[in-house]
């Protein structure tokens, strides 16, 4: 790591972490993060930061509605349809197991019928399972030139899963996009964040076969995503 | 953990009680007066940054719902040893937020100051669960640091933290040179960052 550039990265830490630098800047501080285990920590201490200023906020009290609305809403029917509570549900529990038994517990979520033992032996020595699902591995662009993700796509091609491994870690504000591409379209195929050590996974939520697309690409975005790709491209790989 | 095993046996909680990672925990596992007791717990902290960034009570309103809803519905992700629960839900407010006031196109046309000032004379007068007693210290630990900083860097602070705003909109907006709106901010968050750290450790 070039000395001057780790120097110049640390004092952008505090603008990092409030989310006010400009693109660029960012995506520069965001790759310097990858390799740079002292400015993770020295980032975690103004992200710690950053959350407590809102206690320097002018104190307004809440509607007292707003509590028994909210309350109502989580417990209405519709909302529990919209989102199904899992026990060990799968996001909680796959960022707390590494990545190989990730992608095994991905597939199973994926409904893939095939047994732990037999998916451990292929995951281990072949990037292409002989199952008819197919293995597909996008690699870093400059911006993240250590990242690497595995696009895992069920023989049917309706379900995915995409593992990512060292990806620069990101600020609360932004998170990781895969862009779904089809004759120049770009859908999204779902967001993601990663861990301290760029670690992230994301079960793909796609509109049409995961079969039908050509290419597949990892954009920074805004957290929650965008519409269209706004960010750097992170990860790619044409089929 | 004690609270589990409560759980599993059937024995009545007091969530009030529980510390964030537990009471994340049961909110989690779907239990509403986990999700209601931390409300009770935050939802003041966030509605104020909500309101303070937005300007206005029926959208903060909106945010600090969608918040709590979101909390409810991934609580299962948060990671204990990666960030403070406060931590988190600031995060998720300030994101919304700012997102809200982005999408409205224009910003609240304010070069406010507006953070809340430290009142010192509060401090030792509060009683109450240890929760209660911690935050409102807390609160008054972060307000006096902010109020010991410049006037130029609480104002630039105030627009980055607030209001979203990139390093090239700040200076934009007040008609500063990058470089000086760059400068205050970093010297403002090193010099808050030295003054917390002190004061945790004189008031444990």
């Amino acid at each position: 790591m070039p000395e001057q550039l780790h120097a110049e990265i640390i004092e952008q830490l505090p603008s990092y972490a409030l989310g006010c630098l400009d693109p660029a800047e960012a995506a520069a501080v965001a790759t310097h993060l990858a390799g740079c285990a002292a400015c993770r920590a020295e980032l975690a201490a103004y992200q710690g930061l950053t959350g407590r200023l809102a206690q320097a906020a002018p104190p307004v009290a809440p509607p007292p509605a707003l509590k028994s609305r909210l309350l109502q809403r989580v417990q209405s029917p519709a909302h529990a349809r919209r989102a199904p509570r899992v026990p060990g549900a799968e996001q909680g529990l796959l960022r707390r197991v590494p990545p190989v038994w990730a992608i095994v517990s991905l597939l199973l979520v994926a409904g893939l019928a095939v047994g732990n033992l037999v998916l451990w032996q292929q995951l281990n020595r072949a990037p292409a399972p002989t199952t008819g699902m197919r293995t597909i591995v996008l690699a870093g662009t400059a911006v993240a030139p250590k990242g690497t993700a595995t696009l895992v796509i069920s023989a049917d091609g309706n379900q995915g899963a995409l593992v990512a491994d060292a990806l620069p870690p990101l600020d609360p504000t932004h998170q990781y996009q895969l862009w779904l591409i089809k004759d120049g379209q770009r859908t999204s195929g779902g967001t993601f964040s990663v861990d301290a050590k760029g670690y992230g996974a994301l079960r793909v939520r796609s509109p049409e076969p995961l079969s039908d697309y050509s290419a597949f690409g990892v954009t920074l975005e805004p957290a929650g995503g965008s519409p269209g790709p706004t960010g750097p491209r992170v990860l790619g790989h044409n089929l | 953990m004690a609270a589990k095993l409560a759980i599993l046996i059937g024995i009545d909680m007091n969530y009030t009680a529980l510390d964030d990672e537990n009471l994340i925990w049961h909110v989690a596992e779907g239990r509403p007066e986990a999700l209601s007791a931390l409300y009770d717990r935050y939802a003041r902290l966030l509605f104020s940054l909500a309101y303070r960034a937005v300007g206005d009570a029926e959208t903060a309103e909106e945010i600090v719902e969608d918040v709590f809803v979101s909390v409810w519905d991934k609580a299962a992700t948060y990671r204990a040893d990666q960030a403070k629960l406060s931590t988190w839900l600031v995060s998720i407010t300030r994101y919304r937020a700012i997102d809200a006031l982005r999408r409205r196109g224009a910003r609240p046309d304010r070069k406010g100051v507006d953070w809340e000032a430290a009142d010192p004379a509060a401090l030792p007068r509060i009683d109450g669960p240890e929760q209660v007693v911690e935050q409102h210290a807390e609160q008054q630990r972060v307000r006096a640091a902010v109020a010991a900083l410049p006037e130029d860097q609480r104002q630039v602070l105030s627009l980055a933290f607030f209001e979203g705003q990139t390093h090239s909109q700040i200076a934009a907006s007040l008609g500063q040179p990058l470089g000086t709106v760059k400068t205050r901010i970093r010297l403002a968050m090193s010099k808050l960052r030295q003054m917390l750290q002190d004061e945790r450790l004189t008031v444990q």
